[in-house]
């Protein structure tokens, strides 16, 4: 990778200096300022909007030799080999307590940071930060078996024989938390670091909330929130799988929203979104997060209900599109379409997962980050591999085949569903485009 | 104003239920006579062989007797002892709060958790070796083929904890009968005590009525054994296994983890005098929470220091406001003496009168759990004006030089910092204050 964290050369990142402004009145008391994305379309926010513009998806078929062959479900996969580890002594020690996961992090992490012009160079204990994680995809899925079999025919207690075994510190990587203390080391925010995870899909939006609850408290003035959708082990994908069949095309015709999709499309990524505190910030603006609520109930329908009834409760929160979790699952894109749209019906819809498939745990991050990213240049890219709109989601509008304007300055209701079994969380949040003049990229100064 | 009269502001947070599953008690009134009394939970680790591992053979574990009744009160097909566990504090501080009639849907709870991912088994040692044992005969059979092993995979039912999920979440909010703001929290060994500040948070955010926050650890599997073993962390104590936590003792040598689970119902004053609750646990000062960088596992002086501060500063408390200190005290030979000396810091020649606690001494180390445990144990030190002892520190460590007692202590204790800290540069830190009208005893459980 480049050595500009940001990645490529059409992001809008610069690393501005932060300079005081005058402040009046803001739109909402907490701002982002900056956002940063790795999926399967590359590095960078920019990279992967402009793929949806451009009806892209990313897909690697069955069958083929990528990252999991044989097995019959296409993926959206990171190419990990774009993805650098910073350099430096203290950076070298803490490779060693470092997985794929911490390496996406960070990358994602120093993305978001220089958009918003923090070289992360000093401590701050008025920052923080919160992940979106899960610990299921660890390294030990490669290695286990394979210890496993050796076991079979070895003398030595089984507790002896991993103690032997197993690799140095992979107990200590596979730990959710431990992969925000390196996000701490990239940014310098020393003043909380906590991963809000589980719950699938609806884990970025919970730990965003988390994130608006620690500023909006007066607790910390900017937090981090950074998410990972690792690779998941065939045991992952066969229990996704097990809960509701995962999708087994990815042509045409088989995304969210359509009347021939089979299932939701797996997929990987990395996606951070810096929060502020609306009186601290003094680099640019690039949205302002209103409503971010999360929540569970007996059944999936009744949180959607919910969570996204609080968000639009708020003054100001009429929403002007409306960036879906898509889902692409047969079941949940009905659910969130009879769910959402008699609470917000009428909107343009998009969402990404056509394009880079379910990256779970930060699928939320990366359709903020991407929400941000439309409200900014004023467009809404459309559904990827969507072709046909399912007559049975009621009176849906999904943005198909080219990119769709926005009113400047425009609101974006998003929403994110879990998926399994009894996993009945759900959470959405308000997005409103930056006020005032906007610079080449289109961000706003304030 | 009498104590019978007095009142808490009403915009102060409240801890008015709490519930435990511990090695030394299944309910509160157990846990804590056995804290009173000295009674360990600690035993040898029988249920697997730990011949050769270098440390770790100790471990506290929930009692037989207590384990049969939670599952047979709590357990239901496909819910895993983690949460069954949860079940189980949660329900005893359902009731011990006096929540367990369904209340009004007039707005959302709050359901904090932390709960310690087992590994794809759950916690029973005897299904670690089962899976392994699976495990090495299928890569014999279809090697690490990944369409061989998902045809494998798809005989079996796979559980929402084979991808860290569970059903916890949507159960409780079916008990509660009203929907849940949900945060699963981990941040290593002070999961615990975040996960109450994040529920005090989301109160004082006004976004939940009032927070159920549960924290659940069973992990004694030969996996997890051996990793803290590869990390030197655990007990190398030899002699008798009630002994091997010894918190501040110059002769510690490790941690024990332990099987345990707490829950804690908070709510504004305001809520609970609403609900005609006016006896309360404890009342929620501040709290400190920080993150390290400087080393993966290493606890560092300047930041327990700077969590204790903070956590007083945010609570409008002085040093000399707090009169017992219940410790972190992992008996790790690095933790106990960086707690230690950052204690020293802060609260100077008063160390030497400071009577400090440490559960770990019987219950072993619950990692996230323990937050929530150790801060059952603080409630009732505040409301009992008793200071639980550290049996296990028979010889001081003078390098740590805090006063811990062989016995209870009985004194008037108006002011409580509670300490949490783990792997990963996790530091948390929480000022407790004596309820204007504490829950009396008669009233517990």
């Amino acid at each position: 990778m480049a050595s500009d964290p940001t990645g490529t050369p059409s992001d809008p990142a610069t690393a501005s200096p932060r300079s005081d402004t005058a402040t009046a009145s803001p739109p909402s008391d907490i701002a982002v300022t900056g956002t940063g994305v790795i999926s399967a379309a590359g590095l960078g926010v920019a990279r992967l909007w402009e793929a949806m513009a451009a009806g892209k998806s990313f897909f690697e078929l069955p069958g083929g030799d990528g990252a999991a062959p044989g097995l019959p479900w296409p993926t959206a996969v990171v190419d990990g080999t774009e993805v650098d580890w910073p350099e430096g002594r203290s950076w070298a020690n803490a490779g060693k307590y470092a997985n794929q996961s911490a390496r996406w992090a960070v990358a994602a992490a120093r993305q978001a940071l220089a958009r918003a012009g923090i070289p992360g160079e000093d401590e701050d204990v008025r920052g923080g930060t919160v992940m979106a994680v899960a610990s299921s995809g660890d390294e030990l899925s490669d290695v286990m078996p394979r210890l496993a079999s050796k076991y079979r025919h070895d003398p030595r207690p089984l507790a002896k024989f991993l103690h032997d075994e197993v690799p140095d510190y992979s107990y200590i990587r596979g730990i959710p938390s431990q992969l925000g203390q390196f996000v701490s080391m990239a940014s310098g925010f020393r003043g909380s670091n906590v991963a809000a995870y589980g719950e699938t899909a609806a884990g970025g939006t919970g730990a965003l909330a988390l994130a608006a609850r620690l500023i909006r408290t007066g607790e910390l003035d900017r937090v981090l929130v950074v998410g990972v959708g690792a690779p998941l082990t065939v045991t992952g994908l066969a229990a996704v799988d097990q809960d509701e069949p995962l999708g087994t095309r990815a042509t045409a015709g088989s995304g969210p929203f359509d009347a021939d999709r089979s299932g939701t499309l797996a997929g990987q990524g990395a996606a951070a979104v810096l929060l502020e505190r609306a009186d601290k910030v003094s680099g640019p603006v690039l949205a302002w997060l209103h409503g971010c609520e999360v929540l569970a109930a007996a059944d999936l329908a009744t949180a959607a209900a919910l969570a996204v009834d609080a968000v639009l409760d708020a003054p100001g929160t009429a929403p002007t599109a409306w960036w879906a979790h898509g889902a692409g699952s047969v079941a949940l894109d009905r659910l969130e379409a009879l769910t959402v749209l008699p609470r917000a019906g009428g909107l343009p819809v998009t969402g990404s997962k056509g394009t880079i498939g379910n990256a779970f745990e930060c699928s939320a991050l990366i359709d903020t980050a991407l929400a941000v990213e439309s409200l900014t240049r004023a467009e809404l890219p459309p559904v990827g591999l969507l072709d046909r709109p399912d007559p049975g989601l009621g009176d849906l509008s999904p943005v198909v085949g080219r990119t769709l304007p926005l009113p400047a300055p425009a609101t974006v209701l998003l929403t994110a569903l879990t998926q399994g079994r009894r996993a009945t969380a759900a959470g959405a949040l308000v997005l409103t485009g930056a006020q005032g003049p906007t610079t080449d990229h289109g961000e706003a100064h304030r | 104003m009498s104590e019978a009269h007095a009142h808490d502001a009403l915009e102060d947070i409240v801890i008015t239920g709490m519930g435990v599953v511990t090695p030394v008690g299944g309910d509160v009134p157990s846990f804590w006579a056995a804290n009173l009394e000295g009674r360990s939970g600690i035993v040898r680790e029988e249920r697997m062989d730990t011949t050769g591992l270098p440390c770790g053979w100790t471990a506290g574990l929930i009692p037989p007797e207590v384990r049969e009744k939670v599952a047979a009160d709590h357990g239901a097909p496909g819910r895993s002892w983690g949460d069954t566990l949860m079940h189980a504090a949660v329900e005893e501080a359902l009731t011990d709060a006096r929540l367990d009639a369904r209340p009004a849907a007039a707005g959302p709870a709050a359901l904090v958790y932390a709960r310690v991912w087992p590994g794809p088994t759950g916690s029973d040692p005897q299904d670690y070796i089962t899976h392994m044992a699976d495990l090495g005969e299928r890569y014999d059979t279809v090697g690490d083929d990944p369409a061989a092993v998902l045809a494998h995979l798809r005989t079996r039912n796979l559980p929402l904890e084979a991808r860290d999920l569970s059903a916890y979440p949507a159960e409780i909010a079916e008990r509660l009968g009203t929907a849940v703001v949900p945060v699963r929290l981990e941040a290593t060994c002070a999961g615990g005590l975040r996960a109450l500040a994040e529920a005090a948070r989301l109160l004082r955010s006004g976004r939940a009525r009032y927070a159920v926050v549960s924290a659940a650890v069973s992990r004694n599997t030969p996996y997890v054994l051996s990793q803290y073993g590869q990390l030197m962390a655990l007990s190398r104590w030899k002699g008798d296994p009630a002994l091997s936590s010894m918190p501040f003792d110059r002769r510690r040598t490790g941690m024990v983890i332990n099987e345990s689970a707490g829950a804690l119902i908070l709510e504004t004053a305001e809520h609970a005098a609403g609900r005609g609750v006016d006896e309360h646990h404890a009342v929620i000062g501040g709290w400190g929470l920080a993150v390290d960088t400087s080393h993966m596992t290493a606890p560092r002086v300047e930041m327990v220091e700077r969590v204790m501060r903070t956590a007083l500063a945010e609570a409008g408390a002085r040093p000399e406001d707090v009169d017992v200190v219940n410790a972190h005290g992992t008996s790790t030979r690095l933790n106990d003496v960086t707690e230690a000396r950052a204690l020293h810091r802060v609260f100077g020649e008063r160390m030497a009168e400071l009577p400090v606690s440490a559960v770990k001494s019987l219950t072993g180390h619950g990692s996230a759990a323990s937050g929530v445990v150790e801060t059952a144990a603080s409630a009732l030190t505040l409301c009992r004006g008793v200071v639980p002892p550290v049996p296990t520190c028979t010889e001081p460590d003078p390098a740590c030089d805090v006063r811990t007692s062989l016995t209870p202590v009985e004194r008037p204790v108006a002011g409580l910092l509670k300490n949490s800290f783990g792997f990963g540069g996790q530091y948390a830190s929480m000022f407790l204050r004596r309820p204007a009208a504490p829950r009396r005893a008669a009233s517990l459980g």
